[in-house]
C-alpha cells in the first residue's frame, strides 16, 4: 500500500488569456506530498491555483506538464477515482432531484447495487444532518443544506481520501463547525481530507498538515507544528501593583487598569529583567504569555503584499 | 461495494445511471409537458383541418399529422440536444458527475441514450394520438407507427448531430450548425442528383460525392409520400436505412466522445 494519499509532482496548468490572447499560467510546478490519514489544509489566496490544482485531482482538467497520483493510482486512470470522494467549491447539482434521489444517482455511479445505496442513503443524510430531508427537491434546500449533501455525496463510496473545494466557504458559524466536527470524525475514521480553504482560522483548528499556495507555486508545507513552531515573536507580562507614575525599564505598555499593567516585550532576557524589577518595586507578575507565529502570520509572510 | 460491477459491467451500469437521469431531467420539466401539450393540439388541428379540405381525409390527417409529428420532436432534438452537455458545464453539474469514476464516452453515451428514451415517449404519444384521431374519422392504419419508426431513426441522427455539437461549442453555434445539417440533409441527395451532372471536372465531382456522404442523407429516412399513398415499403429499404443510421449515429458519437475527452472542465 502506497503511504502517500496523494503525490504531486512538477504539476503545471496553463489557460487562454483574455480573448484567447497569451496564456495564463494557473500552475507553476506544483509539488505536494499527502500522507494517509491526516487532515491537510491547501491554503492559499484567491487566484493561488487551489481550484486548479483540485480539479487535476478530480481528473476534470488535464495538467500540462507533471503529474499527480491518488492511493499511488494516477489521476488519469479512472481507478484513482474509485476511493476518492470530491467536493467542488459550491456545489450544483440537479434540482430536480430529491436529495436521497440524488445520493443514489452518485452512488450508482460508482456501481452500489440499489440494496447497498437503501441501507447506505439514509445512514448518510444522517451523518451530514439531513435526517428527514432526503425527500425533498434540492431546489429547496438552503445553501447549508447543499454543503451537506455536496459532502454526503463525496463520502457515499466510502472513500479513503476526500478531497473538498472550501468546504467551509458561504456558511455560517454553526455550518462551519458542523463541518469541521466532521472532517475530525472522517479522520478518526482512518480517512484522508485534503481541502482547500481561505479561512485560516478553520484550518488551524483542525490540520495536521497545511500546503500554502501563491501564485501557482507552493511556497511552505509541512506538519502545522513544526511550521509554526518557530522562535516565540512577543511575550505579554501581566503586572499587578504597579506604581501608577512608574514606566516599566523594558517593553511597551499594551494596556493600563489603575495599578494592572499589560507590557510586551520582545527579547527573553527582557523578559527576566521586568520580573526582576516587579518584584524589587513590590509589583506581583500575574502572568506571562508567549506568543508564537500563528498560521495567519506564517500565511501572510509568503504571500504578496501579505507582508504589509 | 465488494459486489460492485466491475470493467463492462460498470460501465453500462454507469452509463444506465446517466441516462435514467437525463430522462427523469425531461420528464420533471415544465417545457416536456408544455411541448406535448402543444403538440396534442397541433394534431387535433390538422384533424379539424382536413375537415374543410376535398379529398380523403385519412390521408390528411396522415400527412399533416405525421409532418407536425416529425416537426415537434425534431425541433425537440435539436434544441435540447444542443443543450445536453453544454448546460451540465454551464450550471457545473459536470463537477460532480465527472469526479466519479466515470469515463467521459459514458457521460456522452448516458445522455444520448436518455436523450433518445424522452423522444421516443414523445413520439409514441403523438402517433397514439394521431391513431386515434384517425380511429375517430374511420382511417386507423399501423402504417403510422412505421413511419414513427423511420421518424425516430431520423432524431436518432439529428441528437447525435446536437449532442456533437453540445460538446464542442455553444447553444447558439450548435443550433445553427445542427439547423443547417437538418436542412442539407433532406436536401443534399436533390442537390447531388442536379448539380453533379454539371460538374466536368472529375476531382469536383468527387469532391461533390464525398460531401454528399459525408453529410447526413436524411431523405432516405423520409417515408410521410410512402405511406400516406399506402405504398408497400421494401425490406431492403427499411435495412439500409437503420445500417445508415446506426452508422451515422456511430461516427457522430465516437467523434464527440473523442473531442469531449479532450476537452478541460474549467
Amino acid at each position: 500500500m502506497n503511504a502517500l494519499a496523494i503525490e504531486v509532482t512538477g504539476l503545471e496548468k496553463t489557460f487562454k488569456g483574455h480573448l484567447s490572447i497569451g496564456r495564463i499560467h494557473a500552475l507553476r510546478g506544483v509539488d505536494l506530498k499527502v500522507p494517509r490519514g491526516v487532515i491537510y489544509g491547501f491554503l492559499g489566496p484567491n487566484g493561488a491555483g487551489k481550484t486548479t490544482t483540485l480539479k487535476v485531482l478530480a481528473g476534470l482538467l488535464k495538467p500540462d506538464k507533471g503529474g499527480a497520483r491518488l492511493l499511488g493510482e494516477s489521476v488519469s486512470e479512472r481507478k484513482a477515482r474509485e476511493k476518492m470522494g470530491f467536493l467542488p467549491e459550491t456545489p450544483y447539482f440537479y434540482d430536480y432531484l430529491t436529495g436521497a434521489e440524488l445520493l443514489r444517482f452518485f452512488g450508482k455511479l460508482h456501481g452500489m447495487q440499489p440494496k447497498a445505496l437503501s441501507e447506505k442513503v439514509p445512514s448518510l443524510l444522517k451523518t451530514v444532518g439531513l435526517e428527514g430531508k432526503g425527500d425533498l427537491p434540492l431546489r429547496k434546500y438552503s445553501k447549508g443544506m447543499l454543503q451537506r449533501v455536496g459532502l454526503a455525496q463525496a463520502l457515499i463510496n466510502e472513500p479513503e481520501l476526500v478531497i473538498l473545494d472550501e468546504p467551509m466557504s458561504g456558511l455560517d458559524p454553526i455550518g462551519r463547525r458542523e463541518i469541521r466536527d466532521l472532517i475530525l470524525s472522517l479522520r478518526a475514521e482512518g480517512k484522508t481530507v485534503f481541502f482547500s480553504s481561505h479561512i485560516l482560522a478553520d484550518a488551524e483548528m483542525i490540520c495536521d498538515e497545511v500546503a500554502i499556495l501563491s501564485q501557482g507555486r507552493v511556497v511552505s508545507q509541512g506538519s502545522l507544528e513544526k511550521l509554526l513552531s518557530g522562535e516565540v515573536k512577543f511575550w505579554d507580562i501581566s503586572l499587578s501593583n504597579w506604581a501608577a507614575a512608574e514606566k516599566p525599564p523594558v517593553g511597551e505598555i499594551v494596556a493600563r487598569h489603575e495599578s494592572q499593567l499589560l507590557v510586551r516585550v520582545e527579547k527573553e532576557d527582557e523578559v527576566q529583567a521586568l520580573i526582576d524589577a516587579a518584584r524589587a518595586s513590590g509589583a506581583g507578575v500575574l502572568s506571562v504569555t508567549p506568543h508564537k507565529a500563528s498560521l495567519e502570520d506564517l500565511f501572510l509572510s509568503h504571500v504578496p503584499g501579505g507582508a504589509r | 461495494m465488494s459486489n460492485a460491477p466491475k470493467g463492462l459491467s460498470l460501465g453500462w451500469a454507469q452509463t444506465r445511471a446517466l441516462a435514467a437521469n437525463t430522462f427523469r431531467e425531461s420528464v420533471r420539466s415544465r417545457v416536456f409537458y408544455i411541448l406535448m401539450a402543444f403538440a396534442a393540439a397541433m394534431l387535433v388541428f390538422s384533424a379539424v383541418m382536413s375537415l374543410l379540405t376535398i379529398g380523403s381525409r385519412a390521408k390528411i390527417i396522415i400527412d399533416l399529422g405525421l409532418t407536425v409529428t416529425s416537426f415537434i420532436t425534431v425541433m425537440t432534438a435539436i434544441f435540447v440536444g444542443i443543450g445536453l452537455i453544454y448546460t451540465e458545464i454551464e450550471k457545473k453539474t459536470i463537477y460532480n458527475v465527472l469526479s466519479k469514476p466515470l469515463g467521459r464516452a459514458h457521460f456522452i453515451l448516458g445522455r444520448y441514450i436518455g436523450m433518445m428514451a424522452v423522444l421516443a415517449v414523445n413520439l409514441l404519444a403523438m402517433l397514439v394520438l394521431l391513431g386515434l384521431l384517425l380511429a375517430l374519422f374511420k382511417g386507423f392504419t399501423f402504417k403510422i407507427f412505421i413511419a414513427g419508426g423511420f421518424i425516430y431513426l431520423e432524431l436518432a441522427i439529428l441528437t447525435a448531430i446536437a449532442l456533437f455539437f453540445s460538446s464542442v461549442t455553444s447553444p447558439v453555434v450548435s443550433a445553427i450548425c445542427t439547423m443547417a445539417f437538418y436542412i442539407v440533409g433532406h436536401t443534399s441527395s436533390a442537390l447531388l442528383e442536379s448539380l453533379a451532372p454539371r460538374i466536368t471536372d472529375p476531382v469536383g465531382k468527387a469532391a461533390a460525392v464525398w460531401l454528399f456522404h459525408l453529410l447526413p442523407d436524411l431523405n432516405i429516412l423520409n417515408v410521410t409520400n410512402i405511406i400516406s399513398y399506402d405504398i408497400p415499403i421494401a425490406h431492403g429499404f427499411t435495412a439500409r436505412a437503420i445500417i445508415y443510421t446506426i452508422a451515422y449515429v456511430a461516427l457522430l458519437l465516437t467523434a464527440a466522445c473523442m473531442a469531449f475527452s479532450r476537452r478541460d472542465l474549467v
